[in-house]
């Protein structure tokens, strides 16, 4: 009934198939195959593989998903998100919400006007807002191309009629150059305050703190008793009247655009350094499936070797291997990790070796006790008659059997390495030329998103983590179902 | 013959300890030595200060104030060639002596790093005993009835939830925690062990206490118990196909007998290797987990001392967590031993 | 002389996922006092599962789905799971099981196991307990010592000696032994086979004796059923069946035919070609037809119903029936 298959050695030409099947990789085949079909029957085993096709169709069309494709590399790089809001909650949440935040605008082709006089030109410039929301901007900026000599005034005009001055400056600037201008900070903060007060009640005057004004809260209010402590939203035509003196022959603004920083943004909303979040969650996607797999990999790979090799030889070399075992085994991984990463601040390719250098030790005791039962079988007795060398009996007859084995271990060793990357990140000892969800929660919990309750930079990227996570565990534990006949249960 | 085994592996361990705390000397020398060379500095400025040196020079002075670095550089072996210098590190952190901190200072005011850990250990050991205490419970309980009821409705939602919390990081869910039941419905405190002001009375101060865990074992409690009884089920499955479970109920063995009394007891040595091992892992990496709290354990003091760069609290705290890391491991293996009749009686007869 | 056991028209079946598997598919025979009723066949032919019947525990996901076992007068199947565990498991009919080595649960030790299953069914104090099992202990052939060892410090035969006292100390009527000594060498098989018929002798006892090893069953049994595919080839005496002369069942003269005699020297072993059926989709007509060397067209066709051929003989098989 049992075909047993002596190997045998021969002199393998390309292209021709020796007759006797010399090893287990034969069984793999039939037996992966099998392993498939009952793979195929388990529903979260299933569903684990589209999540996991989902995650790598995200990471092949990262650049068209978000609106900011290269956050990865730029992360770090104010410019790149300059333009962005600051603390911007999700734009979706304006559905839900009782109270609408501003949304995020650019206010381009206003009305110019340009007089040329001898010496100068004067341009007035007109943009137009309709707000309409509860919560208003949380602030302006004019953007531009300008040249030469220049001097600006940006004044509101609210619905009520009133105006208030934004922006009075001069500026110089030798080539043509791009002007970012954020009309707020402390001059905004005055001269809120000082609109402000001709409004309110002494009273709310005295208890208002002058720092902690929020200029454009007032700026969109109704003018009106309370205004300094609870604005009322004033909604209506709002329109931002830019007045430009350009002096010189060659002084010029051209193409000028108003951002208005809304209250809400993008799919997962901004950070407090102006970073979509979304953007950002979706590049360190690729980043954690880097890690985890090869992290997951590079220690299944020795850690399995590692075992079958120990209770291949058995004796004092099985005895000395499970020694040095003994060691890795009994170290706390990550308080070492993180001391490890704060002493010596590795790079992504450093944490990962860092990481299988500890995390081998997990198939080994297993594997082992697997490797010393194969070891007692008679094909083993009979290869090593036939004076096959060590190296093939071990990967030939002995590791076959085990990949299914490995491949469980895998699925269920890459969670855990992508939580131990996020855990050093968050601690800040992670590599920062790339961004990976556990920096993102670094700079979360070190920009007071909780106390803030930013719950759209908090969630997202523990959500994902956990996401990925569980997308391979549905992964590890169905095959670990399958592998282990002692828990069918029907 | 338990005896034996017993006493073989306590001192198995502590070999291994010693080989750890050696390599940590290896890897981490370089940076101890600065830290060392700079609080010997400290030292010797602070031992001229309270010297009247009217009488000398400025060049003797110098002249001194070298001779006298040069001696404490003799007594810390800053001399001697490299592995020399590492086994006397070495052999100071196995002796416990881990030096003063650098910034770190104890709630008394000390700088002594072993009493700094000292005060930090029972306290991280309050919360993970009783947060350990809590999930073994239930995932005893909650393994046996998945057991019982295997591949039906109980079971296999139970499972589910536990491959869905299985990444989930749990300083992340203690931030959420956080955020929503402590900032944005002020519900439970945010961090710390006590109130500050601690409240009047050893039954107040007792409640307070009490009131400050509750959000960190209902976190850890959240995440961890799935895991556990997916393993206890499986093993007790596995156990109930034994031949001898079948030969019990033959044998007219009511029902509660046989899964309680036998295999349970059998499955005993794999369920508690299984527990102490789910404690070691929240253990070592709660340290994070520690820290969202605020809760001033062993973890928080990892923080605290990484913020501040503190070397010799870092290095004492990491070997005291290698230490009772490892002694988890050898009270396992004990355990283990006590409950398997094979080990604990021995071979054939 | 009268049938302590009667068992009519039983069927078990498996119910798995890929339909139900006929472990036992309508067997009927009976168990006289005192007697020793063997019971062989191939690998999966239904002699465990029809052991498992007996006691009323069908393995999952085996279900009994018809037939009688009359014990002592009444139906046993018809009594609930309680009464099942308190009456008739080990008071009734016990079971020495076959794989001795890992019967035993390992946590406990020898004498807590006895006294649990002793004090489960009598009430006993401990003393009485105590008593009885030494006793039982001593019949075995084993010292006192082993009571207070775990499973695991016995050998092989110590370990089917315990088992034997277990099933025998509250005295059923009937045990039933699954390959008591397939486990085991040869010199302690045979100490163990020896024991059986003692005990049998000294106690009264009846037995079921499964095993596959006909040699053996020529040893202990008085009257021997031949199962195949779940159901009964044949049934006779020792004699009938063990004895050169006679009609058996070409099933039965195979098997025979491929045991090795000792003092015959035969050229070649006869061996029955093929595998046993499948017992999700059993062929039709007599379950053995495609591996029988002397086949009919009918056998093909229609199943041959257990006849008596003789007194205290019956045979399943067409070819038989004609001749």
């Amino acid at each position: 009934m049992n075909k047993e298959q002596i190997p045998v050695k021969r002199d393998y030409k390309p292209g021709k198939i020796a007759t006797a099947q010399p090893s287990r990789w034969r069984d793999l085949g039939v037996s992966l195959r099998g392993f498939w079909k009952e793979f195929s029957q388990i529903k979260y085993g299933v569903a684990g593989l589209i999540l996991l096709a989902i995650f790598f169709l995200m990471i092949v069309f990262e650049p068209w998903l978000i609106p900011f494709p290269e956050a990865s590399e730029r992360w770090r790089d104010i410019s790149y998100w300059d333009s962005n809001p600051r603390n911007a909650a999700p734009g979706w949440i304006n559905w839900f919400a009782r109270q609408k935040g501003a949304t995020h605008q650019y206010l381009r082709d206003p009305i110019l006007e340009v007089e040329e006089q001898a010496r100068f030109k004067v341009i007035k410039g007109t943009f137009s807002y309709d707000y309409r929301f509860d919560l208003p901007p949380t602030g302006l900026s004019l953007r531009g191309l300008g040249k030469g000599d220049l001097r600006l005034t940006v004044r509101l005009e609210r619905p009520d009629g009133q105006e208030i001055e934004l922006y009075k400056d001069s500026l110089r600037r030798r080539n043509e150059d791009e002007l970012k201008l954020p009309l707020g900070g402390l001059q905004a903060a005055s001269t809120a305050f000082e609109f402000g007060q001709s409004y309110d009640s002494a009273e709310n005057v005295k208890r208002v703190n002058r720092h902690m004004i929020r200029p454009y809260n007032i700026f969109f209010a109704r003018a009106q008793e309370g205004i300094l402590l609870k604005p009322e939203p004033l909604p209506g035509e709002y329109k931002i009247h830019l007045d430009v003196v350009a002096i010189g022959q060659d002084a010029y603004i051209k193409d000028p655009y108003l951002i208005v920083s809304g209250r809400v943004f993008g799919l997962l909303g901004t950070d407090n350094s102006r970073r979509d979040i979304w953007s950002g969650v979706v590049a360190g996607i690729k980043w954690a499936m880097f890690i985890g797999l090869l992290t997951a990999f590079i220690s299944v790979v020795i850690g399995v070797t590692y075992g079958v090799t120990s209770a291949y030889f058995g004796g004092w070399i099985d005895s000395m291997m499970m020694r040095i075992f003994e060691v890795f085994v009994s170290i706390p991984i990550l308080p070492v990790l993180i001391v490890l990463s704060a002493v010596f601040k590795p790079t992504i390719w450093l944490l990962i070796f860092m990481m299988t250098v500890f995390f081998w030790t997990g198939p080994v005791r297993t594997v082992r006790s697997i490797g010393m039962q194969i070891r007692e079988e008679t094909y083993i007795e009979a290869a090593y008659a036939l004076n096959a060398s060590h190296a093939r009996i071990i990967f030939k007859h002995m590791v076959p059997q085990l990949i299914p084995y490995a491949f469980a271990t895998m699925a269920l060793a890459v969670p855990r390495a992508i939580i131990f990357e996020a855990s050093i990140s968050l601690l800040g000892f992670g590599d920062a030329s790339i961004v990976t969800w556990g920096q993102i929660l670094h700079d979360a919990m070190n920009g007071g998103a909780i106390l803030q309750g930013l719950w759209w930079w908090v969630i997202p990227p523990g959500l994902t983590i956990a996401l990925m996570s569980m997308t391979f565990a549905f992964i590890g534990f169905s095959m670990d179902k399958i592998l282990n006949p002692k828990l069918k249960t029907r | 013959m338990y005896g034996r085994y017993a006493v073989k592996r306590i001192i198995y361990g502590i070999i291994t300890y010693m080989v750890i705390i050696f390599i940590f000397s290896m890897l981490f020398n370089t940076v101890v030595e600065t830290t060392l060379r700079s609080l010997l500095e400290e030292r010797l400025q602070g031992e001229f200060l309270q010297m009247d040196l009217g009488n000398y020079s400025a060049e003797q002075i110098t002249e001194l104030k070298a001779q006298r670095r040069d001696q404490l550089y003799r007594m810390h072996h800053l001399y001697s060639p490299f592995i020399v210098r590492v086994f006397w590190r070495a052999y100071n952190t196995i002796t416990f002596n881990f030096g003063q901190s650098t910034n770190v200072t104890s709630s008394s005011g000390e700088r002594d790093v072993g009493m700094i850990i000292a005060e930090a250990v029972p306290r991280t050991a309050l919360l993970f005993t009783v947060a350990a205490v809590i999930n073994i419970t239930l995932f005893i309980f909650l393994g046996i009835k998945k057991a019982q009821k295997a591949g039906k409705m109980f079971d296999q939602s139970t499972s589910i939830i536990t491959m869905v919390v299985f990444g989930m990081p749990s300083w992340w869910l203690a931030m959420l925690l956080i955020m929503f039941l402590s900032y944005v419905i002020p519900l439970f405190p945010s961090g710390g062990m006590f109130s500050t002001p601690p409240p009047e009375g050893s039954w107040a101060r007792l409640v307070d206490l009490l009131y400050h865990m509750i959000l960190p074992v209902l976190t850890l409690v959240l995440l961890r118990a799935w895991g556990g009884a997916y393993l206890i089920r499986n093993i007790v499955l596995g156990t109930l196909q034994e031949d001898y479970i079948m030969s019990a109920r033959a044998r007219g063995l009511p029902e509660q007998k046989v899964l309680y009394g036998h295999t349970l007891r059998s499955a005993a040595p794999p369920i508690a290797t299984m527990a102490v091992m789910s404690l070691l892992i929240s253990f070592s990496g709660g340290l994070i987990f520690e820290g969202i709290f605020s809760w001033p354990g062993m973890g928080n003091l990892f923080w605290v001392a990484l913020q501040q760069y503190d070397i010799p609290v870092l290095m004492g705290n990491l070997a005291v967590t290698t230490l009772l890391y490892m002694s988890g491991l050898i009270f396992l293996d004990l355990i283990y031993g006590l409950l398997d009749p094979r080990i604990k009686v021995g071979g054939k007869a | 002389m009268g049938r302590i056991l009667e068992v009519n028209n039983l069927k078990l079946y498996y119910y798995t996922a890929r339909g139900p598997v006929r472990g036992v598919d309508d067997i009927s025979f009976h168990l006289n006092k005192g007697e020793t009723l063997g019971v062989v066949g191939e690998s999966g032919c239904g002699k465990t599962t029809l052991g498992t019947a007996l006691l009323n525990m069908p393995s999952p996901p085996g279900r009994i789905v018809g037939g009688e076992i009359v014990l002592a007068g009444s139906d046993i199947l018809q009594l609930n799971e309680k009464q099942i565990r308190q009456q008739i498991r080990w008071e009734k009919i016990s079971m020495v099981f076959q794989g001795a080595m890992n019967c035993l649960t390992p946590v406990y030790t020898i004498e807590k196991q006895m006294l649990e299953t002793l004090q489960e069914h009598r009430e006993m104090d401990e003393a009485a307990a105590g008593e009885r099992i030494r006793k039982y202990i001593a019949y075995v052939g084993l010292s006192d010592d082993v009571l207070r060892r775990y499973p695991h410090e016995l050998s092989g035969g110590m370990k089917q000696r315990i088992v034997i006292a277990t099933a025998l100390f509250l005295e059923p009527e009937v045990v039933i032994c699954d390959e008591p000594t397939t486990a085991l060498d040869v010199v302690v098989q045979a100490q163990i086979i020896n024991l059986l018929k003692e005990l049998k002798e000294q106690l009264g006892l009846s037995f079921i004796f499964i095993t596959h090893d006909l040699a053996t069953e020529a040893e202990v049994a008085d009257r021997i059923l031949v199962m195949y595919a779940g159901k009964i080839a044949e049934i006779g005496t020792n004699q009938q069946i063990y004895g050169q002369e006679g009609q058996i069942h070409p099933y039965t003269r195979g098997l025979l035919g491929a045991t090795p005699r000792l003092r015959e020297k035969v050229a070649k072993l006869d061996f029955i070609p093929g595998t046993p059926p499948n017992l999700l989709h059993p062929p039709a007509g007599c379950r053995f037809h495609l591996r029988c060397p002397v086949v009919m067209e009918r056998c093909s066709v229609e199943e041959p119903p257990l006849k008596e051929i003789e007194a205290e003989h019956k045979i399943a098989c067409w070819r038989c029936f004609d001749e």
